[in-house]
């Protein structure tokens, strides 16, 4: 029992940063980047050719995750959503097509073999008859610290009040004296920094290969789908209801099933309740 | 060189035209006011001021033309904009809206902040209120105290009187004149309540399909026969 609460609130901060940078792109955009996943992907095997290949500092190797998965959100922005212009439809398609391309390219660099990561930080602690990582319990801690910065950020400075409004009224952000674009192109940037190490995160608990980036885009397209919404206190909430979910089926009926449930409850919710269980797409 | 000239202005909604050749000026320091019915084209002309549609014609600000500027830079030039559905940040607090109008002119916050809650003592009681749940009359408040917030020289105001009870209407109209007095600043209003731009404005227009259709003073536009039965006629309002 212990085991399953320790274990549930590690993973689903983790699934909260995984699932954060989707949303704030959602809110904003009202747009799925189904581009997303690729981004993680590509935190990963930056942090593990900085770390694993060139063998410098892990610090290193996370701050380029971040300077990359940056570079391509603001690149992803300028090149393909903003010509794109509203059309979410196209927009959605030409991101999952980038997302096969990137699969490619990775493929192409670092061949399709799985690579596992080194923990970030090694060892086990032991607590009341459960294990945990001590790997787990880093990216957990840097989840919470990461997705508490982000919410001071929007809350409390010009830029993120300006995401904020963008989100609920681009006119009246516009006329407030805010440029919508360059506030999206910001968020692009946030958005990829932020799926970038969550990636170096989710590969030292999972493995790298050049199809992970399907199963955290299912994690995030899951918190958008069952919350509605695009705020981060709702985002930790439904990452909750998903990281517990999956631990309580993988740990009581069988670890095949990872991944399972979360496709079943997006899809009951769909049917079910179409605008989300809290209805609330504004950041 | 009057303050806010606007020359042969059309606006176009895709193909259709909804002004066409407009040419309307504004001094320094008066209040002007648009009249015109439902669709006659306010709207489209205090949005295509501020950058909103794709025109054609000019609109220049103490001599620098505003035409092809992004909105952000023309708020950032002078223009405050108090639009005809607020377009408030509805799950923001009434002080986070304000704080939002503040993006380009940061360093007067704190001198923005206590004018607007002078001219609204309302909206310093409700700082934290999220506009959502807020009434008409409070949040025309807060979207003239946002367009305050952005340290205007000239303010555009949309039908503020619309929907609103008589009672909210006169506090409106004094705040506007007071920011007109007592702090110099230009304002171009629109209204289908005549009576109520015309206690404000010294001079204003009558715009009909998108056109300019008669100007003149108070007293000229009052004047006349076919107007006061078409604008002036009915009190409804204060
Ligand atoms: N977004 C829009 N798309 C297409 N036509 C519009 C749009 N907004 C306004 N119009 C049309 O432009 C004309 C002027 O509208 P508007 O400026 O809103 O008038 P007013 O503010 O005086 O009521 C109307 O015929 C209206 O139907
Ligand atoms: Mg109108």
């Amino acid at each position: 029992m212990s085991q399953i609460i320790i274990q549930g609130l590690l993973l689903s901060g983790l699934y909260a940063l995984i699932a954060v940078g989707f949303t704030l792109i959602f809110s904003i955009g009202r747009v799925l980047n189904l581009a997303y996943g690729a981004y993680l992907m590509i935190g990963g095997y930056v942090y593990y050719h900085v770390t694993q290949v060139l063998d410098m500092p892990q610090l290193v190797g996370i701050l380029l995750a971040v300077v990359f998965g940056c570079g391509v959100g603001v690149l992803k922005y300028t090149l393909l959503v903003k010509p794109l212009k509203g059309d979410h439809v196209a927009v959605e398609i030409s991101t999952l097509i980038l997302a096969v391309v990137i699969q490619a390219g990775i493929v192409l660099v670092f061949n399709d073999s799985s690579k596992i990561l080194h923990p970030i930080v090694p060892g086990v602690w032991r607590v009341g008859g459960a294990t945990v990582t001590f790997n787990i319990l880093t990216a957990a801690l840097a989840s919470w610290a990461i997705l508490i910065g982000l919410y001071l950020f929007v809350r409390n400075t010009h830029i993120g009040r300006a995401m904020q409004a963008v989100s609920m009224d681009t006119k009246g952000a516009a006329i407030s004296g805010v440029d919508p674009d360059r506030i999206n192109l910001i968020t692009w940037g946030i958005s990829g920094g932020l799926g970038a190490i969550a990636g170096v995160f989710f590969a030292s608990y999972t493995q790298l290969n050049p199809s992970m980036w399907v199963a955290p885009l299912i994690i995030a397209v899951a918190v958008v789908i069952v919350g509605g919404i695009g705020s981060i206190i709702g985002t930790l909430i439904v990452a909750h209801i998903i990281g517990f979910m999956e631990i309580i089926s993988t740990t009581l009926i069988a670890a095949e099933l990872r991944g399972v449930f979360t496709m079943l409850l997006i899809i009951g919710v769909l049917v079910m309740r179409p605008r989300g269980l809290f209805g609330r797409e504004e950041l | 060189m009057a303050f806010l000239e606007i020359e042969g202005l059309s606006a176009y909604y895709g193909k259709a035209r909804a002004l066409h050749n407009v040419d309307i000026t504004v001094e320094k320091g008066e209040i002007v006011a648009i009249i015109g019915a439902n669709g006659a084209g306010k709207s489209t002309l205090l949005d295509s001021i501020i950058g909103l549609t794709s025109i054609r014609g000019d609109v220049r600000l103490d001599g620098d033309s505003l035409t092809g500027l992004a909105s952000s830079a023309i708020v950032e030039r002078g223009v405050g904009y108090a639009p005809e559905r607020f377009n408030l940040f509805p799950y923001m607090s009434v002080l986070d809206n304000l704080m939002v109008g503040a993006y380009t002119a940061r360093h007067d916050t704190e001198r923005n902040l206590e004018l607007v809650f002078d001219l609204f003592p309302r909206l310093a009681e409700r700082r934290n209120q999220e506009t959502y749940t807020q009434s008409g009359g409070e949040r025309q408040m807060v979207s003239l105290g946002r367009a305050l917030m952005t340290n205007p020289s000239l303010i555009l105001v949309d039908e503020p009187t619309i929907g609103l009870a008589p009672k909210v209407c006169l506090d409106i109209a004094a705040a506007l004149n007071r920011l007109n007095q007592e702090n110099g600043l230009t304002i171009l209003i629109t209204e289908q309540n005549a009576n109520f731009a015309m206690s404000l404005a010294s001079h204003l227009h009558i715009l009909e399909t998108g056109e300019v259709r008669m100007s003149g003073s108070a007293e000229e536009l009052g004047a006349n026969p076919e107007l006061k039965k078409a604008y002036f006629g009915n009190t409804h309002g204060p």
